[in-house]
């Protein structure tokens, strides 16, 4: 039973012994500072911080589904509705002014969607707080200003499928 | 250090084939009872030792993640869809913004002066840039079908995942290089 | 080889009872009475010790011969720590693929040490990390403890109010049953959520594959009666709605499951 008990102790001393053995032997091991992280992190995350105990489950939010399910449903039924608007200059040359502002509203809502999951992804409000709302304000002007600058192009130039057929055969 | 290990590896050994004789062994011998009784106090509370785990905590490492992860076209294909749908869409948002301010800033961004700007350029230069516009939509449109067949909750086993995502690359690039000499 | 295993343990009892350490082995270690070149591969492994938390990280290599070593990493790892330095810190228990306690990072994916096997080709070193984007304990020992808790938080047990029938057990259909299958075969290893790049920038708030997984599975359970208190938990824009699809999950899971197809039917779930 003596042993079982000094085993840690002598773990102890083995380790030491063994480690000194290795430094001799050169080749069996060696350390080597950790590369492959970057030199500058972007974004860190911040040090372990668990709230509660072991016991208590993470907090479930309430439910919001206008943030959640409605919202996936919609960026869903955006995208699957931009496949035959993206198709169709491409057989028909360009589009009517009709079917241009629809492309153009669709392409909005998917911009406007894709920039904002990307907000949500990289900078968390608990993280950067007031970089993350400063994000969505940004998004939020810019997708105003794109969508003016687009009904702008639409109504006094020739149309975003028409400009683009000309520039490409420019 | 070799002598300790034969005796701590033998004795191990005794007590897994023989315990009795090991019981005896410790009765008989006084020293080893009192080594295997060694007493340490309780000197912490619940709410010490949280707050000693708390401290942990905060020394703790992240492990590296992205820069160690094998390169998969999983992934790969998933975070282009990103890097290329902001591409894109950034260029439409810089664009129209441009285009709103263009009276007030005397930029020309309306379509007649750049089909000029276009038409000026080199035929190189011009396949170039239409390879730089086109691959991004490309590939961002045939990954988009992709990521729609997977939301319908089909294709998502690991051979079509593969498959798919190379496929998609293939025909991105082909169909980028047909417009680009179009 | 395997018969030799066998025959070598079968005398390994009626050995002499003091024989010298030198010739103790342990199952990781293969006994090769065939003298065969030395098979020599290094393994590079991640490194950091809680005791000086000052220090970076580090990669520490270390030589094994494969000939004298196991096909799997596990074994090769517990060669490193019984042979080589002891103060090397993993988990492991069953060796079997069953208990979830080795997953880590292999090669660039996650796997599970005790199911992965070591590449053969020598010339090629093998890198082991702790799972990706966790808190590391020390060395490939990661703290799962947030892991843990979003499990609690899905309330991974049946719920129901109204008794059955015969006041006996809740029976179901062997074609409701079938809908449990891929999903109850979960370790909860978190190869899958550690894999997620989406759960390494938002694992505060994103459920994760694993956990989805898992609440996919009491939502398709006909047993279970809160189905609709099961979707409004989910129904936000951070516990489901993270996941773009991005499939690692289904990639790396060392049992062969898809936390990204039950991840797909529970968007669908929640969208009907």
């Amino acid at each position: 039973m003596a042993s079982f008990a000094r085993s840690s102790l002598l773990r102890q001393s083995l380790a030491t012994t063994r480690s000194s053995l290795l430094r001799q032997n050169v080749g069996v091991s060696q350390v080597v500072a950790f590369h492959a992280s970057a030199r500058k992190q972007i974004l860190p995350p911040l040090p372990q911080k668990i709230e509660g105990t072991m016991n208590d489950p993470v907090p479930t939010p309430a439910p919001h589904p206008v943030e959640g399910s409605y919202h996936w449903t919609f960026e869903r039924a955006v995208s699957v509705g931009l496949i035959p608007l993206t198709i169709a200059p491409f057989a028909a040359g360009s589009l009517n002014p009709v079917m241009d502002a629809v492309l153009c509203t669709l392409l909005v809502a998917h911009s406007h969607v894709g920039f904002q999951a990307a907000i949500i992804d990289y900078f968390r409000p608990h993280r950067v707080p007031k970089f993350s709302s400063f994000c969505h304000w940004l998004l939020r002007a810019f997708t105003l200003t794109t969508a003016v600058g687009l009904y702008e192009f639409e109504t006094n130039d020739v149309g975003v499928t028409e400009a683009l057929r000309r520039i490409w055969n420019a | 250090m070799f002598s300790q290990k034969l005796v701590q590896q033998s004795v191990r050994r005794l007590a897994v084939q023989q315990p009795l004789a090991i019981q005896s062994m410790v009765r008989a011998s006084p020293a080893a009872a009192t080594l295997g009784l060694q007493k340490r106090a309780v000197t912490s509370t619940a709410a010490e030792e949280n707050s000693i785990l708390a401290k942990q905590r905060m020394n703790r490492p992240v492990s590296p993640h992205l820069a160690i992860y094998r390169p998969q076209i999983g992934w790969v294909a998933s975070g282009l869809n990103r890097v290329t749908g902001v591409a894109l869409s950034g260029t439409l948002y810089l664009w129209a913004t441009a285009y709103l301010a263009s009276p007030a800033l005397g930029w020309h961004v309306e379509s007649a002066s750049m089909v000029a700007a276009m038409g000026a350029l080199p035929f190189a230069a011009k396949v170039l840039l239409k390879t730089i516009m086109a691959l991004p939509f490309t590939f961002h449109s045939f990954n988009g079908l992709r990521h729609l067949m997977w939301d319908l909750g089909r294709g998502l086993s690991n051979n079509v995942i593969i498959k798919s995502g190379w496929t998609v690359v293939g025909v991105s690039v082909a169909s980028a290089l047909a417009l680009a000499f179009v | 080889m395997a018969s030799l295993r066998t025959t070598s343990r079968l005398f390994a009892a009626s050995r002499p009872l003091f024989r010298p350490a030198s010739f103790a082995r342990t199952y990781a270690t293969v006994d090769s009475n065939v003298s065969e070149t030395p098979k020599m591969k290094t393994f590079k492994i991640y490194r950091w010790n809680p005791d000086t938390p000052t220090e970076k990280p580090t990669m520490q290599s270390y030589e094994l011969d494969l000939n004298k070593t196991g096909p799997m990493m596990l074994d090769a790892l517990i060669r490193i720590k019984n042979e080589l330095d002891p103060t090397l810190t993993f988990r492991r228990s069953c060796r079997e693929g069953i208990c979830g306690s080795c997953a880590m990072n292999i090669d660039g994916v996650n796997t599970l040490a005790c199911l992965c096997r070591i590449p053969t080709e020598t010339t090629k070193e093998s890198r082991i990390y702790p799972l990706p984007h966790t808190y590391v304990v020390k060395d490939l020992v990661p703290d799962l403890t947030l892991f843990y808790k979003q499990y609690k938080s899905i309330k991974p047990y049946l719920q129901r109010d109204t008794p059955t029938a015969d006041g006996l057990e809740n029976r179901q259909s062997p074609e409701d049953r079938r809908k449990l299958d891929g999903l109850y075969e979960c370790i909860l290893c978190a190869c899958c959520s550690t894999s997620c790049p989406s759960y390494w920038w938002n694992q505060e708030e994103y459920l994760g594959p694993a956990i989805l997984l898992q609440s996919y599975r009491w939502l398709v359970d006909s047993r279970d009666e809160k189905t609709a208190e099961r979707k409004a938990a989910l129904d936000n824009s951070m516990s489901v709605y993270r996941c773009h699809t991005i499939l690692n999950c289904t990639r790396t899971c060392p049992k062969g499951l898809n936390p990204g197809r039950a991840i797909a039917e529970t968007k669908k779930m929640l969208a009907a």
